[in-house]
């Protein structure tokens, strides 16, 4: 994966923020923009390593 | 405070010292210096000071005041204080009803029968590595006032490093202690993950939110991690494990540990003074071998991932009502974690699993590895970039390069101090495998009496 041009990112924010009913100041969207693609950025550097399929998070819940 | 926290203990239980003279003599520092640096955002006169002669009278009882009787505190103001409300750094939290309780950390220093006398400065809701908070103020350095404190604990740090306090709590995330230690030149301990209860502070990504003391020396830090640690249904990631206390353990020497410096990821991107302050502990401890971590830049990744993704949604209601009462430090990066797809959050999560296994081997073959806390001194007050070995980088988020691969698997760490003359401070992580605090608090008491590292009063 390569890093998400701003247009892109900048697309991306505006589609997820809709999507999540989280009102997104347009004159904040090229900042917001630019956080999400270094997130993404650093996202691909995880999706990128293969990990075995029995590998699981270990979150802490106890019902 | 000239002397620690246990000193001043040990002044109070012996009777040559009142606790009401140790708060006094903080009350007075903290109204000397803290209009320059900005620690505090509560300093609590009245109560402290009734606090500290409710430990005299104990004392004239003849009944046992606890270890820290009489030592004044401080707490990031992200921690409960019933009576006050909790801010964590927001303008948002200040609109709250004052905490009914105190949090768990809080409360069991004060039945160790420390005294609190304020709460401190941090950047917003614990999202920043400087303390430059908008809405109440950056907080100065105390070793050079342009420069910042580090942060999120920064006032904590700062408190410590002046002297306001002989002891503060502050929270850790990625870094959030060890920063500030490093950056002030004081001695911060973040512990294993689940050892302290965070019950009644205010959270920032639970996955991997730690609490723990700065100080300025290693037998304060043991001492207020006795009092703090242990099993607390009311945290869920509290561990189940007894405490186990560290005290006694904390001068048996380094005798039989095998250290080792952590290398590739943890000996590049820093400034040469920050390796060459690793390798000035290491010769100390004759630790010769060096060794490598599983994809660390991987791991800082997964980190800020699940940290973004977990601030962003824990904030979202306030996102989307009032998103310009945030702090315009946090706002964008807040938004940015809550528009993350789920997929990317779920896959940090499991390379989590991944690396702390790998990790686990490592800490066979080793007791303590050896790392810088940050890359460089601290920056001035509103600096952007900085350069590092000719490089130009983000100042403030690289601050974390070191300690995000280590608190990402919860692994107990000590920042020391190491000084040199007329220079800025720098620290040095010692890093051990989960629940082996006392092997850490053991290296850290070494070095302290070999005069390796040292936190004097700025």
């Amino acid at each position: 994966m390569s890093a998400m041009d701003p247009a892109a990112a900048a697309e991306y924010a505006e589609r997820a923020a809709a999507a999540i009913g989280l009102p997104l100041d347009p004159a904040r969207v090229p900042a917001v923009a630019q956080q999400l693609a270094g997130l993404l950025a650093a996202a691909a550097l995880v999706l990128d390593f293969p990990l075995p399929e029995d590998v699981e998070p270990a979150p802490v819940f106890e019902p | 405070m000239t002397t620690d926290a246990v000193g001043i203990a040990g002044a109070v239980r012996e009777r040559r010292l009142s606790a009401r003279d140790a708060v006094e003599e903080a009350l007075t520092r903290i109204a000397a210096r803290d209009r320059e640096l900005n620690c505090f955002t509560a300093v609590l006169g009245e109560s402290a000071r009734r606090d500290a002669a409710a430990v005299d009278a104990r004392i004239a009882a003849g009944e046992d005041p606890g270890p820290l009787a009489g030592a004044p505190f401080a707490v990031k103001n992200l921690f409960d204080v019933a009576g006050l409300t909790t801010l964590a750094g927001s303008r948002i939290n200040a609109d709250r009803p004052p905490a009914t309780r105190d949090a768990a950390p809080v409360a069991a220093l004060r039945r160790a029968g420390a005294v609190l006398v304020g709460a401190l400065n941090m950047d917003e809701y614990a999202f920043g590595f400087t303390t430059e908070n908008t809405h109440y103020g950056p907080t100065r350095n105390p070793r050079d006032p342009e420069r910042v404190a580090g942060g999120s604990s920064g006032g904590s740090g700062a408190a410590v490093a002046a002297g306001l306090v002989p002891l503060a709590l502050g929270s850790d995330t990625n870094g959030s202690i060890r920063v500030p230690a490093s950056l002030c030149g004081v001695f911060g301990l973040k512990p294993t993950y689940g050892r302290i209860s965070r019950r009644g502070t205010a959270l920032f990504a639970g996955s991997f939110d730690h609490v723990g003391p700065l100080a300025r020396s290693t037998r304060d830090l043991a001492a207020a991690l006795d009092a703090m640690q242990g099993p607390d249904p009311a945290d869920p990631v509290a561990s189940r494990r007894a405490a186990s206390p560290t005290r006694g353990e904390v001068s048996r020497g380094i005798a039989g540990l095998r250290v080792a410096v952590a290398g590739e990821h943890f000996a590049r991107g820093g400034e040469p003074e920050v390796f060459a302050a690793v390798a000035e502990v290491a010769r100390a401890l004759d630790a010769r071998g060096t060794v490598s971590l599983p994809e660390p830049q991987r791991a800082r990744a997964a980190a800020m991932v699940i940290t973004a993704a977990e601030g962003g949604q824990l904030h979202l209601p306030d996102l989307r009502a009032r998103p310009n009462d945030f702090d315009p430090m946090t706002r964008d990066r807040f938004l940015a974690g809550a528009l993350l797809p789920a997929g990317v959050y779920l896959a940090a999560q499991r390379f989590r699993s991944w690396y702390r296994a790998r990790v686990r081997e490592i800490f066979e073959r080793v007791d303590v590895l050896l790392a810088p806390t940050t890359p460089y001194t601290a920056p001035r007050i509103g600096q952007d970039r900085i350069l590092v070995g000719g490089v130009e980088v983000l100042a403030r988020g690289t601050l974390g390069l070191y300690t995000q691969p280590l608190s990402f698997i919860g692994l107990p760490v000590i920042s020391v101090p190491v000084h040199r003359a007329g220079r800025l401070p720098l620290g040095v992580q010692l890093v051990g495998a989960p629940f082996r605090e006392s092997t850490l608090l053991r290296v850290a008491a070494f070095l302290e009496e070999r005069g390796v590292i040292a936190a004097p009063i700025a």
